[in-house]
């Protein structure tokens, strides 16, 4: 398996096959005499904008204090998780546990909801 | 036989959603300011357009990923982002043009000033995203698209000279305007060739679920489709080369630019074309807001899809909410919505690469076409068209600015 081509910046889907992000990094251990090895996936915004500029990335820090469901700690799931890896990767997760999906209730609590016809994220589930 | 609907109501969609006021407004410049002369330039932009659109539906369809899913995996988030970038400023600027034009054709219709429509029409586009489905937006707004047609009743009934007609395909350098001339041209090529319409046809082929049986089908809603959609920027350019090129009217506003049917269908005409407009306008807002908000939610790996009530995607319905309240801000404002449509369109030529080479890599990549992947034939087109539109744009944009 190639990291970058097969795994960086692929879907990630829970075990019900709820979408749940992008690889946007991945956690790496580097022993002094074992092979490195592939630790966890990392899904988040500051992850995310570390690879675009630095700068960009102490940015989407500093909006989400402020806003949001104020999670600054970028998302991390074991690797031992993965189950599958084909067009997406299937995580033997369930997506609303990891915290990946706290924006998506977020927004939905906050502003979906509340205009009329929005509908109920969690009468549905 | 549900194929044979499918291909009809395809072909259908891709005419009536063809039109915009970006092309009615650049095709309608262009017959008004060089007659006949620059049919070579939609010729052009409709053949490298039926290219993309056979190309983007042919990846959903053999890879299961829309375009935007795959530029973001195969090229990695960084240069995403500069993709994402351009487009989604391009495609924001192109919903405030046809957010105007529907604005414009009330003003038309009723009387009422298109800035006190602003927000009425950015509700009622938000509204139909808000409570509709995907295939609603698609037929629904497209087949009313379908009065576009009257544009070609207009131009045939105008009697044109055919032989003169023929000899606008055909790309000829004017002996003076030329800095304006190439600005049109532009203008025009980034009227037809909207990279929207791309993400939005490779995202209703992953909606409808398409798999590799559906590539003959694809290929002739591509090819049928925009045919008869360049067709209909044809008639528009050939109406007013008649109606105004004689009298020297240029088309700077749109209530010149209504008047192209009137020599032939008197003032029914004058609304026939705002009823048309108003149509096609809406069409055309809607695609691009769920275009833009498909690009934030397939990028960045959220769950999208039109036919979910909104909570179930809240953050893909949350785009397409905020995207249109601010579009409405300019046009409350007053800014003119016939120069962001000029603006847009060459914004459009320019920005092209940006989004069609990484496209043409992917149409070439093994790993997710497998033996389905681009001919030398589609491949020499689409680069020559773009690379065309791209070096024009260079050229005649910065002429404009000075000039204009």
């Amino acid at each position: 398996m190639k990291l970058v081509r097969d795994v960086l910046d692929k879907k990630l889907t829970d075990r019900e096959k709820c979408e749940m992000g992008r690889v946007d990094g991945l956690l790496m251990r580097v022993g002094e005499r074992s092979q490195p090895r592939i630790t966890h996936i990392v899904i988040g915004g500051s992850t995310l904008w570390m690879r675009v500029h630095p700068a960009l990335a102490r940015l989407s820090v500093r909006l989400a204090r402020i806003w949001g469901p104020r999670r600054t700690e970028p998302i991390t799931i074991p690797w031992s998780r993965v189950e599958s890896v084909g067009k997406d990767i299937r995580l033997d997760v369930k997506a609303r546990d990891t915290g990946a999906l706290d924006w998506e209730l977020w927004i939905a609590r906050h502003v979906i909801e509340r205009i009329p016809g929005g509908g109920s994220e969690e009468e549905e589930e | 036989m549900k194929k044979i609907l499918q291909l009809t109501l395809g072909i259908v969609t891709s005419v009536g959603g063809f039109l915009e006021i970006g092309s009615v407004a650049t095709a309608a410049q262009a017959g008004a300011l060089f007659g006949y002369k620059l049919l070579w330039a939609i010729l052009l932009g409709t053949i490298c357009l039926i290219f993309l659109v056979e190309m983007s539906g042919r990846l959903a369809a053999v890879s299961k990923h829309t375009i935007v899913e795959a530029t973001r995996e195969r090229f990695g988030f960084p240069f995403f982002s500069a993709v994402m970038l351009g487009m989604v400023l391009v495609a924001f600027l192109v919903l405030v043009a046809e957010l105007g034009g529907i604005g414009l054709s009330l003003q038309i219709l009723t009387g009422l000033g298109f800035r006190w429509w602003a927000v009425p029409v950015s509700l009622a586009v938000w509204l139909l995203m808000w409570k509709g489905t995907f295939s609603l937006i698609e037929n629904g707004a497209s087949l009313l698209g379908l009065v576009t047609v009257s544009f070609v009743v207009a131009a045939v009934k105008m009697h044109p000279e055919w032989g003169s007609v023929a000899h606008g395909l055909i790309p000829t350098v004017p002996g003076d305007q030329k800095a304006k001339y190439g600005f049109v041209a532009v203008s025009i090529l980034g009227a037809s060739i909207s990279p929207y319409l791309m993400y939005f046809y490779s995202s209703g082929a992953i909606e409808d679920k398409w798999d590799t049986s559906y590539i003959p089908m694809n290929r002739i809603i591509a090819g049928f489709g925009m045919t008869f959609g360049g067709f209909l920027s044809m008639a528009v350019l050939i109406a007013a080369a008649l109606a105004f090129q004689p009298r020297g009217i240029s088309v700077e506003k749109f209530e010149q630019a209504a008047l192209l049917m009137t020599p032939a269908l008197t003032h029914w005409g004058f609304y026939l074309f705002a009823l048309a407009m108003l149509f096609a306008c809406l069409g055309a807002a809607l695609e691009i807001s769920l275009s833009i908000a498909y690009f934030f939610a397939q990028g960045l790996g959220w769950s999208w899809s039109e036919d979910l009530t909104p909570s179930r995607d809240s953050r893909f319905s949350f785009v397409y909410t905020a995207i249109i309240l601010v579009a409405a801000v300019p046009l409350i404002l007053g800014v003119d919505p016939m120069k962001v449509t000029m603006l847009s369109m060459a914004l459009t030529a320019a920005t092209l690469p940006l989004a069609i080479v990484p496209f043409l890599i992917l149409m070439n990549d093994p790993s997710y076409l497998g033996g389905h992947r681009n001919g030398w034939i589609s491949n020499s087109v689409v680069a020559i068209v773009i690379l065309i539109s791209f070096v024009l744009a260079v050229i005649s944009i910065p002429l404009q600015i000075i000039g204009g």
